[in-house]
């Protein structure tokens, strides 16, 4: 037995059937002594880029333990509906149960998604408020530092200090 | 070019003490993607080598599973 994360995207068509398939999937699971931790229904979600022209898709998150066979069997399962788009399998370490960021933000992105998400593209990774915590963090790297682009930080490249 | 006072640049995930980073966790991925959608490069950041490669780990997986761009001009 092992710990498996899934992520799976379904067809927003098929979104309907998506608590059918995860009764299926639960049933095949369950059935060879296998565990479900943790069960996300993400929802549909606007797709960061096109797949075969579709835009949406609706998301599942599965975090499992279960055997070989099964896992076999679940990934045949993927591969031969046409409403699953894509799929994506890792192993894990322990089970995971606590809720990911996608799912607190889930509910409200169902239908207005596009707006927030395009407001947040722009932050910055390095956010003012936090200079005072760089103290104890950076050890010995103080002086020979590379130029630090501050507006945007794009590609290119950042001229090195003679 | 040395004389300009530069904010000195630190490692946001050694800060927190992050054990891995989430693929799930767009929000913060998308700091460290660039608008074109390439990987902003740990010389930029500040990012340690040990977060930068599991960030890019992180963006890669989140790029296969469409919850971020591959490029801006659509993947």
């Amino acid at each position: 037995m092992r710990h498996y994360e899934i992520v799976f995207l379904v067809h927003p068509d098929q979104s309907e059937q998506v608590s059918a398939m995860i009764e299926r999937y639960r049933n095949m699971i369950e059935g060879a002594q296998g565990q479900i931790h943790r069960l996300e229904d993400w929802g549909r979600r606007q797709l960061a880029y096109p797949i075969n022209k579709i835009h949406k898709a609706h998301y599942v998150l599965m975090n499992i333990e279960c055997g070989q066979e099964s896992l076999d069997e679940l990934e045949n399962a993927f591969r031969f509906n046409d409403a699953v788009i894509r799929s994506l399998v890792l192993k894990r370490d322990e089970a995971i149960t606590a809720a990911s960021p996608l799912a607190r933000d889930a509910r409200e992105d169902e239908e207005s998604e596009s707006t927030n998400e395009k407001n947040s593209q722009n932050e910055k990774p390095v956010p003012a408020e936090k200079v005072e915590a760089t103290d104890g963090v950076g050890e010995g790297t103080v002086k020979t530092e590379p130029p630090m682009e501050e507006g945007k930080p794009s590609d290119q490249p950042v001229p090195e200090e003679a | 070019m040395s004389h300009y006072f530069r904010r000195k640049k630190f490692c946001r995930f050694t800060a927190a003490g992050v054990d891995e980073i989430d693929y799930k966790d767009i929000a913060t991925l998308k700091g460290y993607i660039s608008e074109s959608g390439k990987i902003i490069p740990s010389r930029n950041t500040g990012t340690k080598a040990r977060y930068q490669r599991q960030l890019g780990r992180a963006i890669k997986l989140a790029r296969y599973i469409a919850l971020l761009p591959y490029s801006d001009q659509h993947g």
